[in-house]
């Protein structure tokens, strides 16, 4: 495709991969990326799940391109238009774009679900994506991502605040896997269901006191190990948190183990159960419209660990991520600031956690963002009580549904 | 009197405790509120060995004699506790499932839905017809009738909510609910009524739904339960009162041309014979046209 600005922004390191590769897509702007894990001497260039969303951003878009490397330390993308799901490329059949991650992806997929979510109410058709294969794990993973359940239960509700309609987003876990041996792999499967198109995202107002946390809900899910374990981790979240908030109700969830091939070059037809263990996520909803507060553990894959503990430490996790302040966490701040960013040409204000402010994660979309032609935030601390908060202001740059189709 | 004593027993325990922390903090203090027990103590310790800490019943001080029998009960209470005793060992047995409340099902199945899960608090169930919801607190006439239709409603249909499989007023329960409402309004079949099938699966339907009810009174009957009055069965019609067509003859049948006439029918225009029905009372019997005579 021909570039109608082809200068590139050039960024280095695999840090905040997909959010540039997202802000790229948003604005039309081509990025290089150099350097990725150049100086790592057994694992240099993308890993298999930066492969992956860039299949997948290939497979929802049209008219994109990208260009790696051998080593693969190097990237070049040049974004297309947000289509959505109505594709007939690589992956796709009926409206379903369909998205295989293999057996060596160590993110949970949510890591694929944040970014996809902030592209999908740009696109001009419904984004329709179901992720399967190998590499799907729906649990929260040590390397820090949260589960599916967060990102349905915190971040999705998100959205409704920008005039999308949460009655079209759909969520659906038909299979669910924690992390396999290793941390690799499971076997889960996903499907993502953005049906709201806006042509432009309103941009929000949540200046005010994040009010007090009146409920906590949460789901305890186990797979392939016994059910009583989600017992024992809402028994031992409730020990901490039912002093605090009368309201506290987790549902329990227990699926099977997925079944996926075992690789076995005897039995080729073989399968194997993969992707066994539990864990548990949290959010705490205030009275305040549209503050939730979320928190995600899970058993890390090699295991020995006793749900009592999982379940003290989500509970733990989740008061710190209340003491934090604000009215979005640090999970959902880039999901809210990139929308802000990206929407309405209006001065959005969002109050944060001193905490979550300070994040290496917040600090760096900021950077990318005036690098992608953004307006700079206005940060201010709230005077009206001494939380320590502090109020960003957004100035979006109006990038709409009509902006991608004149591109 | 029951009454009044019991009450002051509990009023006594109340002192007591807080009595008994004045007394161990300052030991010295309680020498002023000396009463007879206290005396009999000291006596009895100053010939015998001491008696173990007893908490004393500081009720008697107060209510003075007339409640002394509760003050030795309460003192041979207390007794058992005894100060001598070693540390207690506490054992905590945590059952996981004992405390796990259950989500209420209807929210259960709203979080765990694929949608995002809202919220906002679930609207009130009762609503006007714009779909308005109504506020819990509204007092107005209005309102108050719509919450008396919505509880009449909640009465009548809630053995519908029994049902395990779909707790809710949706679905069929809803068409059940709509039946109903339709019936209390007056409609004379029901919508889940099948018009057309065969004699054999009518009638059986019907013996079944017969026997059903039967075997039902008799056992509530034989349990000593009493039932709805059961509904009379409606009478019979009879061939006088079915409905002849438009044009027909109101007498007679009328086929091929011909008006037939049954015996019975032309008794019926003649009227009763007055030689032979000497003993009514002229009372005119049939619904004839006859001439009355």
């Amino acid at each position: 495709m021909a570039t109608p600005n082809p200068e590139f922004l050039r960024f280095t390191g695999h840090e905040s991969f997909t959010q540039r590769l997202v802000l790229s897509t948003l604005t039309g702007r081509p990025i290089h990326i150099s350097q990725i894990r150049s100086s790592s001497p057994t694992h240099p260039g993308l890993a298999p799940h930066e492969i992956s969303f860039l299949r997948l951003l290939d497979s929802i878009t049209n008219g994109s391109s990208v260009q790696i490397s051998y080593t693969g330390t190097t990237l070049t993308y040049i974004p297309g238009l947000i289509t959505g799901s109505v594709t007939t490329g690589l992956g796709a059949t009926g409206d379903v774009v369909k998205c295989a991650l293999p057996e060596t992806c160590r993110r949970g997929v949510s890591w694929f679900l944040l970014p996809l979510s902030i592209l999908a109410p740009f696109s001009k058709a419904p984004v329709n994506v179901r992720f399967e294969g190998e590499g799907v794990i729906t649990s929260a993973t040590e390397t820090g991502d949260i589960s599916v359940d967060s990102v349905r239960t915190a971040i999705l509700p998100l959205y409704e605040q920008f005039s999308i309609l949460g009655a079209k987003l759909e969520l659906r876990v038909l299979q669910r896997s924690c992390a396999g041996p290793g941390g690799k792999g499971g076997g889960g499967v996903v499907e993502l269901k953005f049906g709201s198109q806006v042509r432009l995202p309103k941009t929000l107002h949540m200046n005010r006191s994040p009010g007090r946390v009146k409920r906590i809900r949460g789901v305890a899910y186990c797979t392939g190990v016994s059910a009583s374990n989600n017992a024992r981790m809402i028994h031992a979240a409730r020990g901490v948190l039912n002093p605090l908030v009368a309201d506290v109700h987790v549902a329990a969830q227990y699926d099977q183990a997925p079944l996926v091939s075992s690789h076995d070059k005897t039995n080729p037809s073989g399968k194997k159960r993969t992707g066994v263990g539990f864990g548990l996520s949290l959010i705490a909803e205030s009275n305040a419209d549209g503050v939730i507060y979320s928190a995600d553990v899970a058993a890390p894959s090699q295991g020995g660990v006793t749900p009592e503990d999982i379940g003290k430490k989500c509970a733990f996790q989740l008061l710190e991520c209340i003491s934090q302040g604000g009215c979005v966490t640090r999970i959902g701040a880039p999901t809210v600031l990139t929308l802000m960013a990206m929407g309405s040409e209006d001065v959005g204000r969002v109050r944060l956690g001193r905490d979550v402010v300070g994040t290496e994660e917040i600090i760096s979309l900021g950077r990318d963002l005036k690098k992608f032609g953004a307006s700079s935030w206005g940060i201010r601390d709230a005077e009206d009580d001494g939380t320590g908060d502090i109020i960003v202001s957004v100035k979006g740059i109006g990038v709409g549904n009509v902006g991608r189709k004149v591109a | 009197m029951t009454a009044t004593l019991g009450k002051r027993k509990r009023s006594a325990a109340v002192v007591s405790k807080s009595e008994e922390d004045q007394r161990s903090s300052s030991p010295g203090s309680d020498s002023s509120l000396l009463d007879a027990q206290e005396i009999f103590r000291r006596h009895f310790e100053s010939q015998f060995k001491p008696l173990p800490v007893v908490q004393k019943a500081p009720a008697a001080i107060e209510d003075g004699p007339d409640n002394l029998s509760d003050a030795n009960s309460e003192s041979e209470w207390d007794g058992i506790s005894e100060a001598g005793e070693g540390a207690v060992e506490v054992i905590e047995h945590s059952d996981a499932q004992s405390h796990m409340a259950a989500m209420p099902k209807e929210e259960l199945k709203a979080f765990m839905s694929s949608k995002p899960p809202k919220s906002t608090p679930t609207p009130s169930l009762i609503r006007d017809k714009a779909g308005i919801s109504i506020a819990d607190d509204d007092d107005s006439e209005t309102a108050n009738l719509k919450k008396d239709l919505a509880l009449q409603r909640l009465l009548a249909e809630s053995h519908l909510l029994e049902s395990a499989s779909n707790p809710t007023l949706t679905g069929k329960n809803r068409h059940k609910a709509t039946d109903l409402r339709m019936q209390a309004l007056g409609s004379k079949t029901s919508i889940f009524k099948q018009e057309k099938m065969p004699m054999s699966h009518r009638k059986g339907i019907i013996s079944k739904q017969s026997e059903r009810e039967e075997t039902r009174r008799r056992e509530a009957r034989e349990n000593g339960i009493i039932l709805e009055r059961a509904k009379m069965k409606p009478k019979k019609n009879s061939i006088g009162q079915r409905d002849r067509g438009v044009g027909a003859p109101s007498v007679g049948k009328f086929t091929g041309g011909t008006l037939t006439l049954s015996k019975k029918d032309i008794s019926d225009i003649e009227g009763p014979q007055r030689g032979v029905n000497s003993r009514g009372g002229g009372r005119v019997r049939g619904r004839g046209r006859g001439k009355r005579p």
